[in-house]
């Protein structure tokens, strides 16, 4: 298209053989260039600090909790010119969101599905923290956390954890108070790990350790034993509804073992009405359903479905299994067994 | 002329590549924490394998640990390419492997995991975090918020959880979570004219800018119905007071400077008020006497001067310098 350009890379091809060719009008073009592409590449050089330094994550750490959910703490810098920032979440099972400026100020933001608009109003740089439920899953025994992330992180793993799969490279890891904290460049990774069920090899420091919590953790419940006695002797005379008391306990525990959807409602007296629609539904239907028996069933998106699905399986209520490559939500029959 | 120009362009090309390699030298991973991974996983896997395990996992797991000696002795021969393929290979295997042992125990370990899901103490320790942020917050506004009954419940849902009272724990972490949102609410309402003022402070930093932008553009003899558009968007800003129609109308001046071409001094403006920012910091903390302090301001003025007369090479030059000092 731009019939100077050929001639370049003709002389170029000519080069190789060894003859030069000299053009005076090419000359002349590549000494007007020339300053130009350096001056050029000058200012590019001097700008690139200044634009990595906006929008961009300072420090970003995780910390995996022993349910498989994940602490997310994120340090941007923000062009101080924009009045909001949008941020992209790791997924949309969001809780405890919290943004600060660079003066430690709440700002206001909204959350819509794994966007966060924040209204950063001259911050240069904000602090986010949240709680996902998004990026840890469990096979059986093995648990699976796994990030795309765009910057390097660092991650805590759960106490008592045993890594047994890793799909990347750890810049470092470091082990404290028996957790252990990878540093790890962005991209795609999954880290799989178990808990430690099997005795991990143990120091003679740690067993005489154990020997001495062992005594006082045994002359406590003594001591424990012995009050306890004393305040039942003592109130024995005059507190007999207290007994009775004791004996309803157990009533209430059978009462949660028959599978009705009432008991699981008085066990979880937090669960959101709507939520409560879709447990009566699913009990009705032989205590187990398909999720997208439940979006056709409440008109429900397939976001906002699955949502209420993930706040079951966290209260603990229900399971989710796959079959046939669908979601089966089934109420738990661990609460049977439980009281 | 010709080989000052190669030699200017490889040094700069040269620095750029510097640059990059020395945030790949940063990155680069200690090859010894890889055994000690690989070897942990191996470790916990063989305590779990059996006579009753199946050939399939006893085989799997032969593999992984030849891939564990394999690491040892490329590490040893400071192969670290290759011990990190055998590392990677190590730990796909070994995932394998507690995959297969998952299926084969599934019955005991239910009840352990049974037993992870009913502890609410990842519950407990996640909304202890969320209050604490909260309390963090409160204090920055001198809000006169009681959290002394919310330390009360964390402490006995902690005691109760010590005590293996899931139900009762559960119970008061309820309570606790609808505290929280009660304060949140509470601290959002009470940080509400800090806001304002805050989004006033910005629209009028916004405005300081656009003053510079406008004077720019007469300069620079561009349309009159540029800097009209331009003079009329800056009085609306003026006028908006709510925090949402300030965003609104940032968002509409964004609009003219992208559609008239007018964004190029942006990256400099912003740098300009992050630099303002570290001056006004460093003042506050004591660190820079008050001749440099002075010095940095008039700094500031005159770089504000250059952009506003469209000199940007001369005013980057000196910011960087400003940034340099100050940093």
């Amino acid at each position: 298209m731009n019939p100077e350009i050929v001639p370049i890379h003709r002389k170029e091809t000519i080069q190789q053989d060894g003859m030069l060719f000299v053009r005076s009008e090419g000359i002349l073009k590549t000494m007007i260039k020339a300053p130009l592409i350096i001056a050029g590449l000058i200012f590019v050089s001097l700008v690139i600090p200044i634009q990595t330094s906006f929008s961009s994550s300072r420090t970003l750490n995780l910390v995996i909790y022993s349910d498989g959910s994940v602490h997310v703490s994120n340090q941007i810098d923000i062009d101080p010119l924009l009045p909001d920032y949008e941020l992209e979440l790791f997924g949309s099972s969001i809780d405890n969101f919290v943004a600060v400026g660079d003066t430690g100020f709440l700002l206001s933001d909204e959350i819509i599905e794994n966007k966060a608009t924040i209204d950063t109003f001259g911050s240069s740089s904000i602090k986010i923290d949240y709680d996902i439920h998004d990026l840890v899953s469990k096979d059986g025994r093995v648990w699976t956390f796994s990030i795309n992330s765009t910057s390097d992180y660092t991650v805590l793993m759960p106490a008592n954890t045993v890594i047994v799969g890793m799909s990347i490279l750890p810049n470092s890891m470091e082990l404290v108070n028996d957790q252990t904290i990878f540093d790890l460049k962005n991209g795609t990774s999954e880290i799989n790990y178990i808990y430690g069920t099997t005795i991990n090899p143990t120091t003679p420091n740690d067993s005489s350790f154990d020997y001495i919590t062992t005594v006082i953790i045994g002359a406590t419940v003594i001591a424990g034993a012995l009050s306890a006695l004393f305040i039942i002797k003592r109130k024995q005379s005059k507190s007999i509804p207290s007994i009775i008391q004791t004996e309803l306990i157990p009533e209430k525990q059978i009462k949660i073992k028959s599978f009705d959807t009432e008991s699981i409602f008085v066990l979880r007296p937090e669960m959101r009405e709507d939520d409560k629609e879709i447990i009566r539904f699913i009990s009705k239907n032989g205590g187990q359903a398909f999720e997208s028996e439940l979006r056709k069933k409440f008109l429900q998106p397939r976001t906002t479905m699955w949502r209420a699905v993930k706040r079951l399986e966290r209260l603990g209520v229900i399971e989710i299994d796959k079959k046939d490559m669908q979601n089966l939500v089934k109420l738990k029959k661990v609460m049977e067994e439980e009281e | 002329m010709k080989k000052i120009t190669s030699f200017v362009l490889l040094v700069l090309v040269s620095s750029m590549v510097l640059s990059g390699i020395t945030n790949t030298v940063q990155a680069q991973n200690d090859p010894s924490i890889l055994l000690k991974i690989a070897k942990q996983a191996q470790e916990q896997l063989q305590n779990q394998i059996n006579q009753n395990s199946s050939d399939t996992i006893k085989l799997l797991f032969k593999n992984g640990t030849q891939q564990v000696i394999a690491l040892e002795n490329s590490l040893e021969n400071n192969k670290t390419d290759l011990a990190k393929e055998h590392f990677l290979s190590a730990m796909k295997i070994f995932k394998q492997v507690s995959q297969q042992l998952t299926y084969q125990t599934s019955k005991p370990e239910s009840l352990s995991n049974k037993t992870t899901i009913q502890d609410p103490s990842s519950d407990l320790l996640r909304i202890q975090d969320y209050s604490n942020n909260l309390k963090a917050i409160a204090k920055k506004y001198n809000t006169l918020i009681d959290f002394s009954e919310l330390d009360a419940l964390f402490i006995t849902a902690k005691n109760q959880v010590t005590d293996n009272q899931f139900d009762e724990a559960q119970q008061t972490i309820t309570k606790i979570k609808q505290m929280i949102v009660d304060l949140n609410k509470n601290i959002r309402e009470q940080s509400s004219p800090h806001q304002q003022s805050r989004a006033k402070e910005y629209a009028q930093t916004y405005i300081e800018q656009l003053d510079r932008l406008i004077e720019n553009a007469k300069n620079q003899k561009l349309s009159e119905d540029i800097i009209k558009r331009l003079e009329t968007a800056r009085e609306n800003l003026s006028l908006a007071t709510d925090p949402h129609e300030i965003i609104k109308q940032i968002r509409e001046i964004i609009s003219i400077k992208t559609q008239f071409d007018l964004t190029k001094n942006d990256r400099l403006e912003s740098r300009v008020i992050q630099v303002e920012k570290t001056l006004l910091n460093l003042s506050n903390s004591g660190q820079l006497n008050q001749t440099d302090i002075e010095d940095a301001k008039i700094t500031l003025q005159t770089i504000k001067r250059l952009l506003s007369q469209g000199e940007v090479d001369m005013a980057n030059e000196l910011l960087r310098s400003l940034a340099t000092l100050l940093d």
